[in-house]
């Protein structure tokens, strides 16, 4: 929303703040200004005659003038194609700023030139708002130009300040200039005084049908006048659309646009002539291709609010009209037409035809019950002033015009208890005057008011007390902590889980990331730990945004595939997010991927190989960590068809017979897509990690007696794996047995193809003794048994 | 027969000293203290003696042992010590050689922020309560006092799912659920961290998809000085112990009244630079009291109760902090970003 500092000033004194205090008051009070800008600018301007005009000795374009500029005549080098002997201009002497830079006296091409002769756009006149003649050239002032004033702004009337307004959705009333004045008068505490616009004119009665045929149109104003002038719009006019930032085209049509400036209330004026049934209705359920005034098809589906004439549409209700109908130079007479649309259909037609106009807006947020009425009588005022109207018809009403004020008796108690102040009853009735609300004293403690009809957010007594706060000021209200009986805080058990996570990856030399939960298509199909079927955003603005991920995996890819592409090829990350499928189930996943490497000191050669089993150990960390020992997971090998992770180099991981997670290596076709080194990664579930009863930390006594270990090699078949061998061992040894660690594994030499040697190392340990050789012989012994007789092995010489 | 004792004392210590290695003084030791060396060959020298002369030659002897001993075991530390000075001059290296990489992982800075601000609440005794991103129209709009046809849905682009369903815009419907679990179980202190989606295009400062914290405090009494305390609390925690705020009058549907907070700058302290755009305040809350629509739609009797609520966003918060020019890259990770932010700081 735009407003001037010159336009308030004509409904408000204004002479004792300036346009930087107003802003401050507007926006502590809730209308906040995003920025203010001059209308246009220039230090050191004068009005000048320019005596002579020449063309330039070394130039084809450019003229030398001598300029009377009161004071003095000057020579300026001009390259204006208009410029010529006799006019009236502007003249921005030599140390003057204007918008684009500092004027100095100078030569150009060899002839003096003491100042420049300006076009308005280069005093920062919004472009926008200039003719094409006053783009490509310098503007010519009116003859009566007094020379040498050197007010030019203000002669311009473009001495103005204009105030960008950013409006809260409650507070769409102030699209209206008039109710905007009012409000800043209330912030100020000034009073405001509004244009009148009564008329005295005849009126003949109405040739006009206008009816309604949806709700949707509750109230429609017509209003035809037979007769009307078009020309140009007087400056004052011009001046006030443009500092608004609407262009001028003829008096009618700016008129329309300066009422709804002025009321809030779109108008549509249409061409009498256009309209020869002078029957306008207003109609849902139409389906069709309609062009609009811009000149583009646009589909209108049935629930579209159109306005018809003899069942042709003529115009979209509220958001735009026809071409057919529109007023033009020809036009000689009009009829009005000032309604009230449903917001929400308007808000939705507008949003789907991606067509987004002033009325649309106006009528998208919500106008004044009571806006029709006045934009109409406003209009036909400014129509006999502006545009020699007559033949004016009397209004034609379509619905009921009856407004029932709201009416709320405000507790300044109760408003003082809310914002803990000590406001005087007579200081929160100050307010509601201040807001024309009326304010009627009904006991000491109630003031009762009534809310004008453009106030349409105000319904309650706490909507009052804002009234006041803003009003008097935040700066009344103190500062305490709340006084009430106290409860148990805290982080929830997932939150404190997740900063253990955190912790724990990070002690690992890992970096979380955060990346986006919306992803393609090809994402979802990519996910390895899929939560299920994906949910899908209903009207996605890009494919890349599309389904709220399953998996986390593939965003970690293309966040690993970037950092490789930027020289970042030593990685270890994370990331912990919430995943969801369309049953509304969430889980909370995390997942990690680490560079096949990391150099831990290049001149010592002391490098990291991350691989399967870097990962594998990882998973076992963190799921010990969080009180899941390693003896509760399984990991199974699982060929995947996604491509995802290698085939024979992945694992999922069971935490008890519960899937929890998926673990490997990259596949490599995978690693190729993503441009990825041969990584390896993981995805783990934890909210069903979560859900299994983990084990709870307790004394164990540390060992006082020796431990013993013999080493154990082994010849066994290929198919054999070390899980079978420890198993075995672990099921085979007593109570005394404490540990089993692989700690070599060994193919070719003097060992069989098909074959591998494995090398164990078993650890025994008594709490009660030390233990000796005939105390662990026949445990021993049976261990080796069991090897030869369940797994097939053959005992090396240890 | 006298002996110049003094004299052989001499000419023993004297090779002891000069011995130049530990090899060669342990030959002069057993040279010397031996079974057949001349110390104890002085000893059998002892038993042709009279036995008058015994006791004397014998202390002689002994002084003298005694004398070598000792020569011989501070030579030998001598020695020894230089050989360890020599070996450990050898073993000298480059300690300017890079050292080996003891590589700390980080949290993303927007996990910095959020749990200190969690903190910060934890220790004034609020609960940290979470919801679904996906989450239904209800929580994050109906209970919010955001009906269908209200103008702030405009003021947040939704992702939709279906007519039931979106992606939740803002944590307030978190703060709908706690309301909705809670409502008979006053007083509530709470703040709910969450990610939210908005239909929004990427640019520098906007994001599709950014994290929002809100709290909510609901009981007897609470009033609008309450808000501004807690606030300013807050702000001290988070930007310094000097900060202001101020309270400028704004809308949200689920409060009333309505401010936006500004925080007095912590760039420049309040005088302006350009992080505060030289208005030497920078907002980062919006908050208010909470709306009687919204208590009573959670069954709280709303002339009974009142309560505050508030929100802020992290990424901004996180970008304000650190000074990061663009939102973008707290999405893009790259691991020259995520390195810099090694704590809260």
């Amino acid at each position: 929303m735009r407003v001037t500092y010159n336009w308030l000033k004509q409904y408000m004194d204004l002479s004792d703040i300036t346009p930087e205090q107003i802003a401050e008051i507007m926006t502590r009070g809730g209308l906040e200004v995003e920025g203010m800008e001059k209308v246009a600018s220039g230090s050191d301007l004068v009005i000048g005659k320019v005596l002579e005009c020449v063309p330039h000795p070394d130039s084809d374009h450019l003229h030398v003038c001598q300029v009377d500029t009161g004071d003095t005549v000057r020579q300026i080098v001009c390259g204006a194609p208009n410029v010529a002997a006799g006019q009236k201009v502007i003249v921005a002497l030599p140390g003057c700023i204007l918008p684009g830079g500092e004027i100095k006296s100078g030569v150009i091409r060899g002839q003096k030139s003491d100042g420049m002769i300006c076009a308005l756009f280069e005093l920062g006149v919004d472009k926008k708002q200039l003719t094409e003649k006053q783009l490509s050239g310098i503007e010519e002032l009116p003859e009566d130009a007094e020379v040498g004033n050197r007010e030019v702004l203000k002669y311009l009337n473009l001495d103005d300040i204009i105030f960008d307004v950013s409006l809260t959705p409650n507070r769409a009333d102030c699209l209206s200039i008039w109710a905007l004045a009012k409000e800043v008068g209330a912030l100020l505490n000034k009073k405001v005084a509004l244009p009148d616009y009564s008329y005295e004119t005849e009126t003949v009665p109405a040739t006009f049908k206008l009816s309604s045929e949806t709700e949707k149109c509750p109230l429609f104003e017509g209003k035809i006048i037979n007769h009307v002038v078009i020309k140009p719009s007087p400056k004052w006019l011009q001046d006030l659309l443009h500092s608004a930032g609407v262009k001028a085209i003829n008096n009618v049509v700016d008129i329309s646009n300066f009422v709804m400036l002025e009321t809030g209330q779109p108008l549509h004026f249409y061409d009498l002539a256009k309209i020869p049934l002078r029957e306008i209705t207003v109609k849902t359920g139409l389906e069709e291709t309609y062009t609009a005034l811009d000149g583009i098809d646009y589909q209108i589906k049935p629930e579209d609010i159109m306005i018809t004439t003899g069942g042709k549409a003529i115009g979209i209700a509220g958001i735009m009209g026809g071409d057919d109908s529109k007023i033009d130079d020809e036009t000689k007479g009009i009829i009005i037409e000032a309604a009230t649309f449903s917001n929400v259909q308007i808000r939705n037609t507008a949003r789907r035809l991606g067509l987004d106009t002033e009325a649309s807006q106006h009528f998208s947020k919500g106008i004044d019950p009571l806006g029709g009425h006045k934009a109409v009588e406003r209009s036909v005022q400014l129509l006999l002033e502006l545009a020699e109207a007559s033949g004016i018809e009397e209004t034609v009403l379509c619905g009921d015009p009856s407004f029932e004020p709201i009416v709320i008796d405000a507790p300044v108690n109760k408003i003082n208890g809310l914002l803990a102040t000590k406001f005087t009853a007579e200081q929160v009735e100050s307010v509601f005057e201040r807001l024309d609300f009326h304010p009627e004293k009904v006991s000491d403690d109630i003031i009762r008011v009534t809310i004008p009809s453009y106030r349409r957010d105000i319904k309650v007594w706490q909507d009052l007390s804002e009234e006041v706060v803003r009003m008097l000021g935040y700066e009344n209200i103190g500062s305490t902590l709340p006084l009430i009986p106290t409860i148990q805080g805290g982080l929830s058990d997932r939150l404190k889980n997740k900063r253990v996570l955190q912790q724990l990856l990070m002690g690992m030399g890992m970096n979380e990331i955060v990346s986006y939960s919306l992803v393609s298509k090809s994402k979802i199909d990519e996910g390895i730990l899929s939560a299920g079927e994906a949910v899908e955003v209903s009207n996605r603005l890009s494919d890349e945004r599309r389904y709220f991920r399953t998996s986390l995996l593939p965003s970690m890819l293309e966040t690993a595939g970037y950092n490789v592409a930027r020289s970042n090829d030593e990685y270890g990350l994370f990331e912990i997010a919430n995943v969801y499928n369309n049953d509304n189930e969430e889980q909370q996943h995390l997942c990690i991927a680490l560079s096949n490497k990391k150099t831990i000191s290049r001149w010592q050669k002391l490098i990291q190989e991350n691989d399967f089993y870097t990962i594998k150990g990882i998973v076992i960390a963190i799921m010990d960590k969080l009180g899941y020992p390693e003896k509760r997971l399984s990991f199974q090998i699982e060929s995947n068809s996604k491509a995802v992770l290698h085939p024979n180099k992945s694992a999922s991981v069971y935490l008890d017979r519960t899937l929890v997670g998926k673990i490997g290596v990259i596949h490599p076709a995978c690693a190729k897509k993503y441009d990825l080194d041969e990584c390896v990664l993981a995805e783990l579930n934890m909210t069903a990690i979560y859900g299994i009863r983990n084990v709870k930390i307790k004394f164990t006594p540390v060992p006082r007696y020796p431990a013993v270990s013999y080493d154990l090699a082994m010849v066994v078949d290929e198919e054999v794996t070390g899980e079978q061998i420890v198993k075995t061992i672990k099921k085979t040894g007593s109570s005394l047995l404490r540990d089993v660690q692989i700690f070599d594994i060994y193919r070719g030499g003097s060992i069989a193809e098909g074959s591998k040697s494995v090398a164990v190392k078993v650890t025994y340990q008594s709490d009660d003794r030390t233990l000796s050789e005939d105390d662990i012989r026949d445990v021993h012994q049976g261990i080796i048994a069991a090897l030869k007789n369940n797994l097939h092995a053959v005992l090396r010489d240890s | 027969m006298s002996r110049n004792w003094d004299l052989l004392r001499e000419e023993l210590t004297e090779k002891i000293t000069s011995a130049p290695s530990v090899g060669q003084l342990e030959q002069l030791r057993v040279e010397m203290l031996g079974k057949k060396g001349s110390v104890n060959a002085l000893m059998q020298e002892m038993k042709s003696l009279a036995p008058e002369e015994r006791k004397e030659f014998g202390m002689a002897v002994n002084n003298l042992k005694k004398t070598v001993e000792e020569h011989i075991a501070a030579k030998m530390a001598e020695l020894k010590e230089n050989e360890l000075n020599e070996k450990l001059a050898k073993d000298r290296i480059d300690i300017t050689l890079p050292a080996n990489d003891f590589t700390y992982g980080t949290l993303h800075p927007l996990t910095l922020v959020q749990q200190e601000i969690e903190d910060i609440f934890v220790s004034m005794g609020y609960a940290v309560v979470e919801g679904p991103e996906v989450e239904f129209d209800v929580y994050n709009f109906e209970k919010a006092n955001i009906p269908a046809d209200h103008p702030a849905r405009d003021m947040q682009d939704t992702f939709y799912v279906d007519v039931e369903r979106l992606l939740r815009t803002q944590t307030t419907a978190i703060q709908m659920r706690v309301l909705e679990a809670q409502g008979s179980h006053l007083p509530i202190k709470v703040v709910c961290p969450g990610k939210v989606y908005r239909r929004d295009d990427d640019d520098a400062t906007h994001s599709h998809q950014f994290v929002q914290m809100e709290g909510l405090v609901v009981g007897e009494g609470i009033t609008l000085a309450d808000l501004k305390g807690t606030l300013e609390l807050f702000a001290r925690s988070m930007f310094g112990p000097q900060r202001e705020i101020r309270l400028r009058q704004s809308y949200f549907p689920f409060t009333e009244p309505s401010q936006e907070i500004d925080v007095s700058c912590h760039v420049c302290g309040g005088k302006g630079c350009p992080t505060c755009k030289g208005t030497g305040w920078i907002e980062i809350l919006g908050s208010g009291m909470v709306h009687p629509h919204v208590l009573e739609m959670a069954g709280i009797d709303s002339e009974k109760y009142s309560g505050f609520a508030f929100g802020i966003g992290i990424e901004r918060t996180a970008m304000l902090k650190y000074g990061i020019d663009d939102i973008r890259n707290l999405y893009l990770n790259n691991l020259k970003f995520l390195k810099n932010y090694k704590r809260f700081d």
